[in-house]
Formats: structure tokens, C-alpha cells, sequence
């Protein structure tokens, strides 16, 4: 088998639902959702109107679902959906959308166009449209365990790193543990200390964890190139590791999707909700300062400010959580003019950072965020997303721009109170 | 007549109207018509050196009303008195002339006064055939085509003569028309009102004499300082509208102690006129202060704008049935469509091939 126009055609009638129905007979046409696209903002071409990305979704719709549109069709007045034209919507899709969720936030009649976004690329996936980055990047994913091709040996390499460094064990496959502990590609590549600082906040909070052989990668290709079916593979990993170990609770790292993969899409994909609670780690950083498990000194005494990840903040509502962590440890944390649900992309989320093609446009709309850091001042910006980090790193390199980049569970980490053990 | 007539003021003061009075009236004719303090001399001068214009009144399809309202209501103020003043040439109701007499008095009036009578109407003009209304043989289009050839103005009086009224109510039987469909080469201003109010039309009159010109026009062709806000917008009983206290019936507490109208039909909010202003009977009241809502007499169509006693916000016709028609249509449709949408949906799950990894590109 292999990708085709008609499976592709027939993944859109799949995918077309009540949502999407009522979101294209509701648009007003008002243009909203360009000025809160970056794409559209930093290139002022019309054609990164966010809905507009839709183009070929809403004709589907149109012409095999409303009364108007299968007439219009029947007589041959409606233009058809064709391959070529797929083709050409492959840069909009997936070039131009970090399914951020801006646009839909806009929206004045509370379209979700990122949702439908995310629907189109199951459609123009099974047509073959899908960018080559992301389909080597499913493929690695679904064949080795990690979109970067990282195996089971290169995580165990960075467990011994983090052993040696902070004297605890790091434990594997424990079972009945309160958290089962996920990391991104580029945690276990570039940033190891992600680790090193969960193991010993929860340590220090006397919570027991563990990590899983056969799920350690959160993040989740099959849902940023659009193929249910391998995204569902993806998830049921993780799933069928949390259940098999019998852990009460999966942490999200610090990634963006890897959150809204396994938290929001995961139990629609599985058809089910799970036996255990999924929290992004910043989440649980805010849980166990509740619960007073989380003892801090000390402080950052420079000026920062904090990048929201669009899928934790906006589409994850995870945004008060960080604030009320950095207050306590920043006392010059600042915010950027738009910021918490309305924050503006990094640029390269939705599958877009492993997409080359998509590279210089990444790079363009990087000036947004950069606008937004140069008006604030600040030399040092913390996250929580390391693909925000690696992408926004990048982008700050190629504008020569000295930004430092921390992300906030190390943040956290080193300034842990661990002077006596907790009870 | 108009030629060889008294000035304005020396009729007034020979009908005991001081110097002091007239100055007054001036002052309160000024504000009415929201001119600056600086214009009270100004108006006083013309009036006082203005000679009696010539007015020609015509009646077409009206019912007096109008004539009954400027003629007696105000009596014997100053407005009156400034009425009683002009030339009235040609006034059916009021002159003493008739038959013949009558029309020669028209057509010498027009004569004499060519260009510079100014034409007073009130009723509509029937259309659908000449013969609904006629005087002295002279079919109401006819006279209105003859007499306006030679006005400086026209002011259309009354809601039938500045929309039609009554007589245009569905179905218009009389094809009635307002003065405005006909009349395209003069100045023509429409004061309505059933009837309009005495002050609107004396005060019209003296800027017409003060300035040689008809005041500024809304878009509906009425001078704005009368029709500018909403009988709503200057409700004494506004606030109780503001606070959600509404009278529902005319009998109950909320009715004794004042409170809105808006329930019980009063088309305030839709209605542009002074009445709330300015008042009637010098000011006494007017109908809302009179416990009744306002049915909206001077707005275009107000005859056709549904029952006086239901708010504005319920639909005109018993839409019962429509509506239990067009829903249980629309059920039909919806659910036949869905029923169709969902086996569409369902045949594309069944044609659902499984992705893999092999499946994402192309066959090369």
C-alpha cells in the first residue's frame, strides 16, 4: 500500500465532524485569525490566513456533507478537491501552522481552527502530502522509539550521566510508583539535566518514580504529521507501560505536544480513559509545592521573563502554575506584552521544527518573538517546552541575539531546599 | 393681504403682546430651535420688520386633526397669535369664503405672492384614481402640482401629508402617497405627528422668516432640533427602564407608581419627536406622563408597526404556526440530512485503510 489522493479524500470525509461542520458555516470571514497568525504577521502574505489553510477541508465539506455544496457538485458547479491542489496546500498545512491555537483563540464566533488544522493532516498525510522531515521523523518514531532516533542504549547512557552526577539511583520499571517520568528526544540528547532535576525534586518530596524500557519518548510524530493510526501506536506505549507498571500518575516533560498528545488526544485516540492521571511536570511542580513537598531558596536576581508553550499554556491550560513558581524565584521575572494564552509561537511547534523545508519561513516568524523579547530587555528567558528551547536557541543564533535559556523544572531544581530530608 | 399687511410685531402689539413678551418668545423660540443666545436679536429684527407671509394651506386626505391641533391647542399664546398672524390665504376649515371665492382667493394668492408663499399640506395624495379626492372639481394631485409650482417651500403637516398615514395603511386602498413623492423641485419638510406639535411648526416658521430658509433636515426630510432624540432618550420615566421596572398592566402597582411603558407597548425607543420635551397643552404633559405609552404616531408607518399594546420586542403576526411548521420542516430536513451525512461518514470509516509507516509517501 502507499499514500493516495482517494485515501487522502477519504480521510477528510472521515475526519469532518459536528465541530468542523458548525466552524465552517459559522466563519464570518473577518479576517481576525490572520493578524494572530505569526506567519501572516511577519510576511504579510494573505495566503497564511489561518483559515484559509482550510481551504481544501471546507470544500470537502461543502460538496460531500451540505445540501447546497452536493448539488452544486451533482451539476458540476463545485470545483473539486485535486491532488495537485493538496500538493500545494502541504506548505500552508504543515509549513505554516505550529497548530499554536492563537487563531482559534481570536476567533470572534469560536472557531477552533487549529482543531481542524490538526484534522486536515490526517487527510493530506494519507495523500502523501506530508513533508519529508516528518514522515522520517514518524517513521524513526514508530520503527527505533524516538522521532531522533534515539534507542533505549543512548537513555541509558544519559541514566548513568545523571547516577554519577547526583549520587541517586534513577530507577527503571519500577512498579506502583506514584510517577512514571516521559522525556522528549531532546531531553535525553540535550538536555539531560531535565532529569537529574525531576529525580531530585521528587526524591526531595519523597514521592516514589520511575521510568519505563518501553516508553521513555513522550512526544508524538504521528500527531503533528496527521495519522491517527500511528499516533494511536505512539500513545497506547506509553499507555500499556503506565498500566503494565501500575504507576497512579504519567508526567509529561517538557514538551509541548508530548503534553497534548498524551493528555488531550491520548484517551480519544485509545477510545477510553485511562487508569492513571497524565500531568505536565510543571503541574506537579505546582502540587507539591501545595502540598508543601516543594521547599525553595534562594533566588534568580536577574531579569527574565517566561515563554509560554502554546500547547501547555494556551491549548493546555497550564499557565498559572509556572507564574506562581517563578514569583517565588524570580524577583525581576517580567512578562512580555502578549503572553499566557495569547503568547505568540516560537515557530517551530506542530511538527514544524522537524520539517526542513520549512526552515527559513521558521526563521521569519521567529521575528515576532524577537520583537517581543527585544521590547522587554531581558537577556534571559525560561520555558518549559524543551522544543520551544531548541527552536527559539536556534532562531536567537541565527539573529546573533545573547539570550539565555533555562528551562523552568531546573530552574526549580537548583534552587531546591534540600538542607534535610523531607519527613 | 399679504402686501399691504402689518409687520409681525405691529400686530402683536396691537394684540396687547408687549415688547417684553415678544423678546421672550424670541429668547424661547432661539433654544427651542437650538440656535446660539447671539441669534435672539436677530430673530426678533426679522420678525419684526417681516410683513405677514402668505401661507396656503391645502387639505387632501386628512381628518383635520392637524388644523384642530395648531389652530386651538396653544391659544391664545404667542405661537397662536404668530399663526393667526400669517396670511392665511386658502384655508378650507378657516376661511370664510367658499365655492368659487374660495379658489379665486388660492389663485390670487399665488398670483400676488409668486416665489415667496410658502405651502402648508396636510393628508395624503391619493394616486390610484384622481377622483378619491377632489376639491372644487380639482383632483388633490392637481392642486397640489399648481399650488407648489410657485412656493418658496412646502411643509408637509401631519404624518399623512410627510409618509402617507392613515389613509396609506395596508392596503392603501386610495394608492395615498405623501407630499415627498410628489413634490422633487422645492424644498419640502415634513413635519409629522398625529398630529404634530403646535410649537414645531410656529418655530419652524420663524426660522423660515429669520433665515429665509427651512431648518436642518434629518434624513426622513424633519427638522432635526424637533426629531433629533428619541422619545425614549428624554422619557422622564427612562430610569425605571434603565433599573428593569416595567408596568405590565395598566391597573397595577408598577402602572401607579410610574414606571415604564415599555411592556405595555410604548414605542419610545423607535419614535423621534419632542413630545417629551416640549409637551402638549403648553406643556402640561404628554401621553406617557399621562399614563399611556407612545404609539409611535410620528415615525413612518407607525400604522402598520403592529398592535399598540404589545413591546416592541414580540413579533407583529401570530408566528405560532409558522414557526411549529418551519420547525418541524426543519427537523425533517435535518434529521434526513444527518441520516445521510452519517452513512456518508460511516462508509469513508469503512473505507478506512490503516496507516503505516509505508503509507506516508507516494508509490514511486
Amino acid at each position: 500500500m502507499s499514500a493516495s489522493f482517494e485515501r487522502g479524500y477519504n480521510a477528510f470525509k472521515e475526519v469532518l465532524d459536528a465541530p468542523i461542520a458548525s466552524f465552517f458555516s459559522s466563519c464570518v470571514h473577518c479576517g481576525l485569525c490572520a493578524e494572530a497568525c505569526l506567519f501572516y504577521t511577519e510576511t504579510s502574505d494573505p495566503k497564511y490566513t489561518p483559515i484559509h489553510k482550510l481551504e481544501p477541508l471546507r470544500r470537502a465539506w461543502q460538496q460531500e456533507y451540505t445540501v447546497l455544496g452536493r448539488l452544486a457538485k451533482l451539476v458540476g458547479l463545485a470545483k473539486p478537491v485535486t491532488d495537485a491542489e493538496l500538493a500545494e496546500w502541504s506548505e500552508l498545512v504543515y509549513d505554516s501552522c505550529t497548530l499554536c491555537g492563537r487563531c482559534s483563540m481570536v476567533c470572534p464566533v469560536g472557531n477552533d481552527i487549529a482543531y481542524m488544522v490538526r484534522k486536515m493532516r490526517e487527510g493530506m498525510s494519507a495523500a502523501g502530502h506530508a513533508p519529508e522531515g516528518l514522515v522520517t521523523a514518524t517513521k524513526r518514531a514508530i520503527q527505533s522509539g524516538s522521532p531522533a532516533g534515539v534507542k533505549w542504549a543512548t537513555v541509558e547512557a544519559t541514566i548513568k550521566r545523571v547516577q554519577k552526577e547526583f549520587g541517586f539511583e534513577v530507577p527503571v520499571n519500577r512498579e506502583n510508583a506514584d510517577y512514571l517520568v516521559l522525556m522528549s528526544s531532546w531531553e535525553i540528547l540535550n538536555y539531560p539535566e531535565y532529569l537529574g532535576a525531576v529525580g531530585r525534586i521528587l526524591n526531595r518530596a519523597g514521592a516514589t518514580w520511575t521510568l519505563a524500557q518501553d516508553a521513555y519518548e513522550a512526544t508524538n510524530s504521528g500527531i503533528q504529521i496527521g495519522a491517527s493510526d500511528l499516533a494511536r501506536e505512539l500513545v497506547g506505549r506509553i499507555v500499556g507501560a503506565a498500566e503494565q507498571l501500575k504507576v497512579k500518575c504519567v508526567i509529561s516533560p517538557e514538551c509541548g505536544h508530548a503534553y497534548t498528545a498524551i493528555r488531550w488526544e491520548g484517551p480519544n485516540l485509545m477510545g477510553r480513559p485511562f487508569g492513571f492521571e497524565v500531568k505536565h511536570i510543571l503541574e506537579v511542580l505546582d502540587d507539591l509545592r501545595k502540598a508543601g513537598k516543594l521547599k525553595l531558596k534562594g533566588t534568580l536576581d536577574k531579569p527574565l521573563t517566561y515563554h509560554d508553550p502554546c500547547q501547555i499554556s494556551r491549548r493546555g491550560g497550564v499557565y498559572e502554575q509556572p507564574r506562581t513558581l517563578l514569583n517565588q524565584l524570580a524577583p525581576q521575572f517580567r512578562e512580555m506584552h502578549e503572553t499566557g494564552t495569547l503568547n505568540w509561537c516560537c515557530g517551530g511547534g506542530g511538527g514544524v521544527s522537524a520539517n526542513e523545508r520549512a526552515e527559513s519561513l521558521r526563521l521569519t516568524s521567529f521575528k515576532r518573538k524577537k520583537a517581543q523579547i527585544e521590547e522587554l530587555g531581558v537577556k534571559t528567558m525560561v520555558t518549559a517546552c524543551a522544543n520551544c528551547r531548541v527552536v527559539m536557541e536556534e532562531a536567537l543564533e541565527h539573529y546573533h541575539m545573547d539570550i539565555e535559556m533555562l528551562g523552568l523544572t531546573e530552574l526549580v531544581a537548583e534552587h531546591l531546599d534540600e538542607g534535610k530530608p523531607n519527613e | 393681504m399679504a402686501h399691504d399687511a402689518p409687520t409681525i410685531a405691529e400686530t402683536l402689539r396691537r394684540q396687547g403682546i408687549s415688547r417684553r413678551g415678544f423678546l421672550k418668545f424670541c429668547a424661547t423660540t432661539a433654544s427651542l430651535m437650538a440656535l446660539p443666545p447671539s441669534m435672539v436679536p436677530a430673530i426678533a429684527a426679522a420678525l419684526e420688520k417681516a410683513r405677514r407671509p402668505s401661507v396656503i394651506w391645502l387639505s387632501f386626505q386628512e381628518c383635520t386633526g392637524c388644523t384642530e391641533s395648531l389652530t386651538r391647542s396653544h391659544t391664545p399664546s404667542i405661537e397662536g397669535l404668530i399663526l393667526e398672524q400669517i396670511s392665511l390665504d386658502y384655508h378650507h376649515t378657516l376661511q370664510a369664503a367658499s365655492g368659487e371665492a374660495a379658489e379665486a382667493a388660492r389663485e390670487a394668492a399665488m398670483r400676488e405672492n409668486h416665489g415667496k408663499y410658502l405651502l402648508v399640506v396636510d393628508g395624503s395624495i391619493p394616486l390610484g384614481n384622481a377622483g378619491y379626492s377632489t376639491i372644487a372639481g380639482i383632483s388633490n394631485l392637481d392642486m397640489l402640482k399648481e399650488t407648489a409650482a410657485g412656493a418658496a417651500a412646502v411643509i408637509a403637516v401631519g404624518s399623512c401629508a410627510a409618509y402617507g398615514g392613515l389613509p396609506a395603511a395596508l392596503p392603501n386602498p386610495t394608492g395615498a402617497v405623501p407630499v415627498s413623492a410628489i413634490i422633487k423641485d422645492k424644498p419640502v419638510m415634513n413635519v409629522p405627528g398625529c398630529p404634530p406639535i403646535p410649537v414645531v411648526i410656529t418655530g419652524v416658521l420663524a426660522h423660515f422668516l429669520t433665515f429665509a430658509a427651512l431648518p436642518e433636515l434629518d434624513d426622513r426630510g424633519r427638522p432635526k432640533v424637533f426629531y433629533g432624540e428619541s422619545i425614549h432618550d428624554r422619557c422622564y420615566r427612562r430610569p425605571f427602564y434603565d433599573q428593569g421596572k416595567f408596568a405590565e398592566t395598566f391597573d397595577d402597582e408598577g402602572a401607579r407608581k410610574g414606571w415604564c411603558l415599555f411592556k405595555l407597548g410604548c414605542k419610545g425607543p423607535v419614535t423621534y419627536n419632542a413630545c417629551a420635551t416640549t409637551k402638549w397643552n403648553q406643556g402640561v404633559s404628554f401621553p406617557i406622563q399621562s399614563g399611556h405609552g407612545c404609539i409611535g404616531c410620528s415615525e413612518p408607518g407607525f400604522w402598520d408597526m403592529g398592535p399598540l399594546y404589545k413591546p416592541l420586542s414580540m413579533p407583529i403576526a401570530p408566528v405560532q404556526m409558522m414557526v411549529g411548521a418551519a420547525a418541524a420542516g426543519g427537523a425533517i430536513a435535518g434529521t434526513a440530512m444527518a441520516m445521510r451525512n452519517r452513512a456518508a461518514k460511516k462508509a469513508a470509516q469503512a473505507a478506512h485503510q490503516k496507516v503505516t509507516v509505508d503509507d506516508l509517501e507516494k508509490a514511486k
